[in-house]
């Protein structure tokens, strides 16, 4: 037994310093991970407030349609040149069935010639001022889009005026016309969650997804590298020649992957909670607060999906004769992973069936979701915990079978 | 007098239909220096990978006979072989230290102890100073005395060479033959597969004859010139394999689906039993 764990730690550690001498696999595997949400949450709102104030610099044309009779409202003229709009004004035209038909200037707002249109006809109600509009714009053209969402603003403004005007003519404010029933004091602090609570919440809406899919993802190429890779080089015919035991030599590569993946999975979620901590303003995004059994359930379920999912990776990767193929079969069995992390997200944990938490993959995506709300269910626990041992078991199991092939010496050069 | 290390009893492999080895027999004695000499495709490699136990055979068994006369399947003692396949198979992100103590640990030997073993052995391969170098950039024939290195780190009973002196130059090669020449004195069993003929006959002085899978000659060089009534041992070959040779890739590399496949979109056809295929005598995986 103990010559056996020796030769398995001696492939494994073989292994991982092969991994550490290549510095675009530690690149790939750690310091990307471990950066990507710092610096997505720092590039992210500088690029979009970069782009959308970059609109807000343009000037845009604007045609606006009046009715015969009409003239083009005072209130408006003002907004137009402080939202950057240079308008013109046309007569609209009376054979249209209404003003949102685009009809001829359909053409004219593709070329880009004017930005927007606005149409208004002024009607007769009860209301100080009433007018029928529509705003013609093109939502695949930014500029158009951009003129669209100025003309809207303008618009509400607008309106929110003529309903004071009214108001007042009646003696009433808006306040007691249009929110009769209101909300007494700050909607925020009628929620009882904690904000710590709240980031629970969110985040056990994406954290088992992130972590299904780079843990499928990350181990791919490790996975290939020790099998397919050493099959393709020529070196898995001598390792095989040695007293190791192929069963000694899978367990030596399979907790290799699985440190390299699973490393790589843990610097993603701390690169992710140091973004949520400390780059995302805090009445936005809380820090979640974990129990011990919570991070110690998170923690285990990540473990032992990397187990499956690396035993799985390398199971089919023994399988290729080279790397190419090897990475033809790995490349869509990561979306078998994907797809039920995904589903994962929006089944309700109210009254859920038990079955959820045996079933693959759900089972480790549901015991993050319930670890990251702080829920200990022992029976949960017990079921997923069970069933993820089972899984891992058969996986690795498998990946052992498949390093018995006798062909395995073979490679395709 | 001679006593059996390894013996070799009726061994045949198939794969799919593909007879690779024919019922061979053989048995290798302590201090043979065995030329293990075929054309391509004649079963060599097959016939080695069978003796480290990388294969099954399909009949007959390879069994290693210790000192106490017990005998052991192959594959339960891989620590009396020592191989050095054609790839070499380094690692070339470690140097070739590492690459030889990996092996030696796998052997459960001492890293000290490896390590005097093999600086005593790269002095005779004059390569002690390349010892502490990634195995990346090495020429062929580095490579193949790091490989050599390594299958001798562990002081196996048994050498299995798969071209050892592929590649290397001629005061290369000479040093491997003289290194192997000087582990049959020492009393190592040492099966030499090679194209060579010559280097055959200056380093063995056994030569076992492979040919479309089945053993042709077995005996020294003098022994197999006389039995051929020939001059040289290159004619002696030629006499003892005159049929036309096939070239066997073993073992199928393609899964059945691949090969329908790949049938499908070359065209090619399988040739009816019996019928040589267009293509020279090739016969398809």
């Amino acid at each position: 037994m103990r010559n056996q764990l020796s030769r398995v730690w001696t492939v494994a550690s073989k292994e991982l310093l092969d991994f550490i001498r290549d510095w675009r696999t530690l690149v790939a595997l750690v310091l990307i991970p471990l950066l990507i949400f710092p610096l997505f949450f720092i590039a992210l709102p500088i690029f979009l407030q970069g782009e959308m104030s970059e609109l807000d610099y343009y000037s845009l044309n604007l045609e606006v349609q009046i009715a015969d009779g009409d003239e083009l409202p005072e209130q408006l003229i003002q907004p137009f040149i402080d939202n950057n709009l240079n308008y013109t004004t046309e007569n609209l035209d009376s054979g249209l069935a209404n003003l949102s038909v685009s009809g001829v200037d359909a053409n004219r707002l593709r070329d880009g010639n004017p930005h927007v249109i606005l149409r208004l006809q002024q009607t007769e109600t009860n209301s100080s001022e009433s007018w029928n509009y529509a705003i013609l714009y093109d939502a695949t053209s930014e500029l158009s889009s951009e003129g669209n969402s100025r003309m809207r603003d303008i618009i509400f403004d607008w309106e929110q005026e003529i309903i004071g005007l009214t108001l007042a003519e009646v003696n009433l404010t808006k306040q007691e016309a249009l929110d009769p029933i209101h909300w007494d004091g700050d909607f925020s602090n009628a929620n009882v969650a904690t904000s710590a609570q709240s980031a629970g919440f969110a985040l056990s809406m994406f954290i088992p997804m992130i972590v299904a899919i780079w843990t499928a993802t990350s181990a791919i190429q490790p996975s290939i590298d020790l099998t397919a890779g050493e099959r393709e080089r020529g070196t898995m015919e001598a390792l095989l020649c040695t007293p190791a035991n192929r069963v000694e030599l899978l367990y030596g590569k399979w907790v290799a992957v699985g440190v390299v993946a699973g490393t790589s999975v843990l610097f993603q979620l701390a690169g992710l909670l140091f973004a949520v901590a400390f780059l995302i303003p805090s009445d936005i995004f809380g820090v979640p607060t974990l129990s011990i059994w919570s991070i110690a359930s998170l923690l285990l379920s990540v473990l032992l999906f990397a187990v499956f999912v690396v035993a799985v990776e390398l199971a089919l990767a023994v399988r290729a004769h080279s790397v190419k193929e090897a990475g033809t079969v790995l490349g869509p069995i990561v979306i078998a992973f994907i797809v039920p992390a995904m589903f994962a997200q929006f089944v309700n944990l109210e009254g859920i069936e038990w079955w959820w938490f045996v079933a693959p993959i759900f089972n480790v995506c549901l015991a993050m979701r319930e670890a990251l709300l702080d829920i200990t269910d022992l029976s949960h626990i017990a079921l997923w915990l069970g069933s993820s041992l089972f899984y891992a078991f058969v996986a690795v199991t498998w990946a052992a079978r498949q390093f018995q092939r006798e062909d395995l010496v073979e490679s395709i050069s | 007098m001679t006593r059996t290390l390894l013996s070799i009893r009726e061994v045949s492999k198939n794969f799919g239909d593909v007879e690779a080895l024919k019922t061979i027999s053989l048995d290798l004695n302590r201090g043979d220096i065995v030329g293990l000499v075929g054309g391509n495709g004649a079963g060599k490699t097959t016939l080695l990978r069978l003796l480290c136990g990388l294969y099954k055979p399909s009949d007959g068994e390879v069994v290693f006979v210790d000192d106490g006369d017990a005998e052991h399947p192959i594959h339960k003692v891989r620590s009396n072989l020592g191989v050095v396949p054609e790839a070499t198979g380094l690692y070339a992100r470690l140097t070739a230290w590492e690459n030889i103590r990996y092996h030696s640990r796998l052997n459960n030997i001492d890293d000290k102890k490896a390590w005097n073993r093999t600086l005593r052995l790269a002095q005779a391969l004059d390569m002690e100073d390349d010892l502490q170098r990634q195995t990346r950039g090495f020429s062929r024939g580095m490579r193949q005395k790091t490989a050599l290195l390594r299958a001798l780190s562990h002081d196996p009973e048994i050498l299995l060479l798969d071209e050892p002196t592929g590649g290397l130059d001629v005061t290369s090669a000479r040093r491997v033959r003289d290194l192997v020449r000087k582990l049959g004195d020492e009393g190592r069993t040492v099966i030499y597969s090679t194209h060579q003929l010559n280097e055959a006959q200056q380093v063995c002085d056994r030569i076992v004859i492979i040919h479309n899978g089945t053993l042709r000659a077995d005996g020294s060089p003098t022994k197999l010139m006389e039995q051929t009534n020939t001059d040289s041992l290159e004619d002696a070959f030629v006499e003892l394999t005159q049929d036309e040779s096939r070239e066997v890739e073993t073992p199928e590399p393609e899964s059945k689906f691949q090969q329908f496949w790949s049938r499908l979109t070359t065209g090619r056809k399988q040739p009816p039993s019996g019928e040589s295929p267009p293509n020279g005598g090739e016969v398809d995986a």
